[in-house]
């Protein structure tokens, strides 16, 4: 699903400058690997690139999907129009808080990827999606009527509701209590074997992560900066 | 679902959910549109008041030659060929340009003051017929001390002493029409010019069979000379020039100048505050437009981020701030237009009975609103493009960042 090889970024200049490097990253159908490491090491950087949002300084090999699409040379060619398209097609963002539009309901927040890529806006895959996470109960409330809980459940959905290839979660766990956080774990998990995709999830939390057996991309802190490598 | 549906229905979702904040954005811009469409239509309603008071009177068109001399058909064809004149027919010496006009033992009026008309002439215009022949039109006060009306006869009657004989031409006239009350203050009779001219051959001693004295000094080489004319300008604009072509030919004038300077003085005045209280409040606007939209955009800035993340092109997010704005200016100037009807509307009325509003005070045409939605709309654009550069800052990247 996903290859990568040589990955290579550089944030800021000199003596503040922070290198974050990934010498190889396999990702298959329905695997979830959880990416850990201390607080700004380079996590969230590592995600960015991984997301397309983030021109890496260097960048050997980075594919996705069946038809092996050369992201590597999109990025390095900076081509902005095509790294959008294939970012809001083959990729969804789970982001911390959530990230939801308070004006939209829930409903409408869960479609609007959807919309975008001019799909329809329910799916069976979403429905069977709110069902599970209990969220059909509340798919007419805004943002700002939910749980901490509800809204990251909510993000999730829209997070996988235009089936993308590959899911990016960045610490989506941080702002519930441990159970809702293990819950949410177990969904993402269960969810994204089932529906076949791939999902990078950073966490902090190393108990969540042992917990579900979920392979390791741990960061070792280095002179400058960071490197990732699967915990063996 | 379009692209563009989409992108507007999300829009207005958003300046519906935060609609207290784009209330604020909407009354800051009615704030100067409603007072600026007022104090525009102040002016133009008391100004086109103004010009219309001095227009609807042609008396305000009139040149007058303060002095007589002694003009040929030719002078009086090269007056006419003046650019702005728009009417001018020779006079008499004034001597000669009165009559008596009787209508029986009672009703009769002496020494009415005779005027030489033509078709065109501006006077005229209202009284629906022009003299021609014996056919005379009068003025009101003229007909109403004789008690005649359009379609009655008259007698007119001139005097001349012969060889120390008094002796007196008549002519029976019929009224062709009468002016209205307002036109010519004074007894009068609008007569045509070849009546005239054989009322002042039979005073000075000519023969006239046409007011029955077949006797007289017959002097076939007596020139056709005039004293002066009636002269006219075609509009309020070409008084100052037709004025001034008939100094330079040294003749002393009269005319209400002074009053369309006045206007057209008022105007540019009434214009220049305008103007300046209009820039001012514009700037004012785009100021506050401008700044409640971006730090609104930066308020939204990890919306914004997400819209990117979800797959929001530049064009998307550019389009996205566009509807808002327009939509909210759009808004802006219907409640804006909409005070300064019920403004116009307390003006109007309670400035009703004074001098200055016999019609409307304040009004504006369509022309004029729609050059007012032309540039809110161009305060729109300006506070689209301020705010969508301020939008294009945002990166996707962000709502990692700051989620």
């Amino acid at each position: 699903m996903l290859s990568l090889e040589g990955l290579h970024i550089t944030r800021g200049q000199g003596a503040a400058g922070h290198e974050v490097r990934l010498p190889g990253l396999e990702l298959a159908s329905g695997e979830v690997q959880a990416v850990v490491g201390p607080s700004g090491c380079g996590k969230s950087t590592l995600l960015e690139a991984i997301g397309l949002l983030l021109t890496p300084r260097a960048l050997r090999r980075f594919t996705l999907g069946p038809e092996r699409t050369d992201l590597a040379a999109l990025l390095q060619g900076g081509n902005e129009r095509a790294l959008a398209e294939i970012r809001a097609r083959d990729l969804g963002f789970l982001l911390q808080s959530g990230g939801l539009l308070p004006f939209l309901s829930v409903r409408d927040n869960i479609a609007l990827p959807r919309r975008l890529l001019g799909l329809p806006p329910q799916s069976e895959r979403v429905a069977h999606a709110c069902d599970v996470l209990g969220l059909a109960p509340l798919l007419d409330k805004r943002p700002g009527a939910l749980s901490i809980g509800e809204r990251q459940r909510t993000a999730f959905v829209r997070a996988m509701a235009h089936e993308p290839r590959l899911l990016l979660a960045d610490e989506p766990t941080a702002a519930l209590d441990p159970q809702a956080g293990e819950r949410l774990f177990g969904l993402i998990v269960s969810l994204v074997q089932e529906l076949d995709m791939a999902a990078l999830v950073v966490s902090h939390d190393l108990a969540l992560v042992t917990r579900f057996r979920l392979p390791r991309l741990v960061a070792t802190l280095t002179p400058g900066g960071c490197r990732f490598a699967p915990a063996t | 679902m379009s692209r563009a549906r989409l992108i507007l229905r999300l829009a207005l979702q958003d300046l519906w959910h935060d609609r207290y904040v784009s209330l604020c954005i909407a009354a800051a811009l009615v704030a100067v549109i409603a007072p600026l469409l007022l104090l525009f239509g102040l002016k133009h309603g008391v100004i086109s008041q103004l010009q219309r008071e001095l227009l609807d009177d042609p008396r305000n068109l009139e040149v007058r030659m303060l002095t007589s001399g002694s003009y040929d058909e030719a002078w009086l064809d090269q007056v006419r060929a003046l650019p702005g004149v728009g009417f001018a027919i020779g006079q008499t010496r004034s001597l000669n340009t009165q009559a008596d006009l009787l209508r029986d033992r009672r009703h009769f009026l002496e020494g009415v003051e005779l005027v030489p008309s033509a078709p065109g002439d501006p006077m005229l215009e209202e009284a629906g017929a022009v003299p021609e022949g014996d056919g005379v039109v009068l003025s009101e006060p003229a007909a109403r001390r004789l008690g005649v009306a359009a379609g009655d006869t008259l007698t007119l009657a001139a005097s001349r002493r012969l060889d120390d004989r008094p002796e007196r031409g008549r002519l029976e006239v019929t009224v062709l029409g009468v002016l209205p009350p307002a036109r010519f203050p004074r007894p009068a009779a609008f007569i045509d010019l070849p009546l005239l001219i054989e009322l002042e051959r039979f005073r000075d001693g000519h023969p006239s069979p046409r007011l029955g004295v077949a006797h007289g000094n017959r002097r076939d080489d007596y020139p056709l000379r005039y004293a002066r004319a009636r002269i006219f300008a075609s509009d309020d604009e070409a008084v100052a020039g037709v004025v001034a072509a008939l100094e330079a030919r040294h003749i002393d004038t009269a005319s209400r100048l002074a009053e369309i300077e006045n206007v057209r003085a008022i105007n540019r005045v009434l214009g220049l505050i305008f103007g300046v209280i209009a820039i001012t409040a514009l700037i004012g606007c785009l100021a506050s437009m401008a700044g409640a939209f971006m730090a609104n955009i930066d308020r939204k800035r990890r919306e914004y981020a997400v819209l990117r993340l979800l797959g929001f092109h530049k064009p998307g997010v550019a389009a996205y701030v566009a509807a808002q704005v327009g939509l909210l200016t759009l808004v802006a100037f219907a409640a804006g237009l909409g005070l300064f009807a019920l403004g116009s509307a307390v003006f109007n009325r309670a400035l009703a009975s004074s001098h200055l509003a016999a019609g409307v005070v304040s009004h504006i045409t369509v022309v004029h609103a729609l050059i007012a939605l032309g540039l809110t709309l161009a305060v729109a654009l300006l506070v689209t493009a301020l705010s969508v550069a301020r939008a294009f800052g945002i990166q996707p990247a962000e709502s990692l960042r700051e989620a």
